[in-house]
């Protein structure tokens, strides 16, 4: 005879219905979020206060106390707050650095035109082909823009390039050609031909244990005088390619965890189709691979941004570097701390919406690849 | 010298021998698949016929011995690699689906950047394809949005897109849940039916004994034992392969 078990399950059938709701309304979310012990609401008050206090202190100079204009810096001088006023004084030396004051509509245009197709191009649905290409031209518009010598504009040379331009510019060319420079020495660390993987594992290596200033320093002063007198390649080319080796260095890094996070079948399954190597890396491998990579590239990429700075140390003004030789000024010296709050907030602003991209793009990859195979 | 009786096998492996590292995985291996016909290769876990299988297509090399497939010898160049890979489709025991392509485009990706096939020509081929697999309402559809049975069945597709002379399967069932194993299995028959020339390895004895024409039972490298399916299952004549047939049968009566 059967025994009966003393477990039991009870068949029961039910129609589906809603979660029931928790708690509604904003006080009462605020008071579980902050109040809802005592332990948590000293927490609450002993982070809360200091903070409070410290942002009213902050607005008090930035925005009660501060002075917006003063011509020649006299009201400044009797102000207890800010004076913002060095900013609507100073803003084209920063922004346009030593580029020729009658010419810095160009300046002006190459802003627009830049942060017109950041926003235009962080819209979701522009194809990432449509991307590429409407970057290529607004950097090749620029070029032409700034250094004239066509359609009538006249020649500006390159060492009088400054400010925001520059710093889009030789962020832009960093990442251009530094993310493929990437692929290529992460694919080249995995090659089976030991040449090409141990060229490849110096050039990482040895850029990665070498600081930017160091790069930049050998690329712009150094090198020339290895190559020959007749090849004189511009200073902020060469200042530029070092700061694409540097990227590159780091940025293959990245890649190659992205490779190594690609299941072997992959590879297998595109052989198997007969795909030839460099057909299986472009449709295949790097398609996922840098999709998986992307959240870390961004980190390099925002990283790159900012180290466009360095070019200050070459004589090259960008923004930090334009604001420094603005701040020069006896009139104005002292108020260098709103100058260099105003700088940061450009940087801060344009690194936001790097990390906006960034996010879109990561969205996009993983709406196709978090269908992916588990 | 006389004419062949019999057609000459599509894939021909002569004394093949393998090493992984100082492991000796394949010994000696002696094989012939005839044209049209069904290879069934079975064995425990280890006994190198995945790897056996992977030779011929190139996914492995080999150290010793001789591989002919279709009219290619296998001689390490380039060139037999790419026509090895043209004459095979392989089905992979874990799918290896693309992730980021679409069905239709796992199915054409191949055909247009290995072949150059115009693109309209491949979606036209890949219909059907699909039809026959059963998955026509799939096309649009990415393989995380699929089931196992699904994606194997893709897989098969994206194989015969080749239209290879011989496909290979390895374990193409035994990732799947059960209740996805009959459809995959009901594909392969279908093809094996349409006189498709393959190479199987599998743990599935029930299809082996309806679709075989010849089952090699492998252990620790070596082929132990060749037979027809109904004596190979019936009487096998050593003592290794008796031992797994009798672990089969258990299986089977659960």
């Amino acid at each position: 005879m059967d025994r009966v078990p003393a477990s039991f399950a009870v068949p029961k059938a039910s129609d589906s219905r809603p979660p029931p709701h928790g708690r509604r309304g904003i006080l009462a979310r605020l008071h579980a979020r902050y109040f809802a012990s005592l332990w948590d609401t000293v927490v609450t008050l002993v982070i809360g206060l200091p903070l409070l206090l410290m942002a009213w202190f902050f607005l008090k100079w930035a925005l009660v106390d501060a002075v917006w204009v003063a011509p020649e810096g006299k009201a400044c001088q009797l102000a207890s707050g800010a004076c913002w006023a060095v900013v609507a004084e100073k803003y084209r030396v920063i922004l346009f650095g030593t580029y020729p004051f009658e010419e810095q509509w160009r300046g002006f245009v190459t802003i627009a035109l830049w942060i017109g197709w950041g926003i235009a191009s962080g819209w979701r649905r522009v194809p990432l082909a449509a991307r590429l290409w409407g970057w290529l031209v607004v950097a090749v518009v620029t070029v032409v823009l700034m250094r004239g010598g066509v359609f009538g504009l006249s020649l500006v040379s390159t060492d009088e390039w400054g400010g925001l331009p520059l710093t889009f510019l030789v962020f832009a060319g960093t990442v251009a050609g530094g993310v493929p420079l990437a692929v290529l020495l992460a694919l080249g660390r995995r090659s089976d031909l030991p040449i090409i993987s141990g060229l490849c594992v110096a050039v990482i290596e040895g850029v990665r244990g070498i600081p930017l200033l160091v790069v930049l320093f050998f690329a712009a002063l150094i090198l020339p005088l290895f190559l020959p007198p007749q090849l004189n390649i511009d200073k902020l080319l060469r200042a530029e390619i070092g700061m694409i080796i540097f990227f590159a260095a780091y940025a293959a890094e990245v890649i190659r965890g992205g490779l190594q996070a690609i299941p072997a079948g992959q590879e297998e399954a595109a052989k198997a189709l007969g795909m030839p190597y460099w057909t299986r890396m472009r449709k295949i491998v790097l398609p996922q691979a840098l999709s998986v990579a992307l959240p870390a590239l961004f980190n390099d990429i925002i990283r790159a941004f900012k180290n466009t700075t360095f070019f200050s140390i070459l004589g090259l003004f960008d923004v930090l570097g334009a604001t420094k030789a603005a701040l020069q000024d006896p009139v104005w010296v002292r108020y260098g701390l709103e100058g260099y709050l105003f700088v940061f907030m450009v940087y801060l602003v344009f690194c936001l919406g790097l990390t906006f991209h960034g996010r879109e793009m990561e969205k996009n990859a993983w709406r196709r690849l978090g269908r992916g195979e588990a | 010298m006389s004419a062949p009786a019999t057609p000459p096998p599509m894939v021909e492996m002569v004394d093949l021998n393998k090493w992984f590292g100082s492991h000796h995985v394949l010994r000696d291996i002696t094989l012939g698949l005839a044209p049209g016909e069904k290879m069934v290769l079975c064995g425990p876990s280890g006994s190198g016929k995945s790897t056996l299988i992977r030779c011929v297509n190139g996914l492995e090399t080999f150290q010793e011995g001789k591989l002919r497939v279709g009219k290619t010898v296998m001689d390490g160049s380039g060139e037999a690699l790419a026509a090895v890979r043209r004459a095979t489709g392989m089905v992979f025991q874990h799918f290896n689906l693309f992730p980021h392509l679409t069905v239709m485009d796992n199915l054409t990706l191949g055909p247009i950047y290995t072949r150059g096939e115009p693109e309209d020509s491949a979606i036209a081929r890949a219909k059907p394809l699909l039809e026959r697999v059963l998955l026509t309402s799939e096309t649009w559809k990415y393989p995380g949005q699929l089931s196992g049975g699904q994606r194997q069945r893709v897989a098969i597709a994206r194989a015969l897109m080749l239209e290879p002379e011989v496909m290979l399967f390895d374990e193409p069932t035994s990732a799947l849940d059960p209740e996805m194993i009959h459809e995959v299995l009901d594909v392969m028959e279908d093809l094996a039916a349409d006189g498709q020339s393959m190479i199987v390895v599998t743990h599935e004895m029930g299809f082996a004994s309806r679709v075989a024409d010849l089952v090699v039972f492998m252990d620790a490298g070596e082929i132990v034992e060749a037979a027809p399916p109904d004596a190979f299952f019936a009487a096998p004549s050593t003592d290794r392969a008796k031992t797994f047939v009798g672990h089969i049968a258990r299986e089977g009566d659960q």
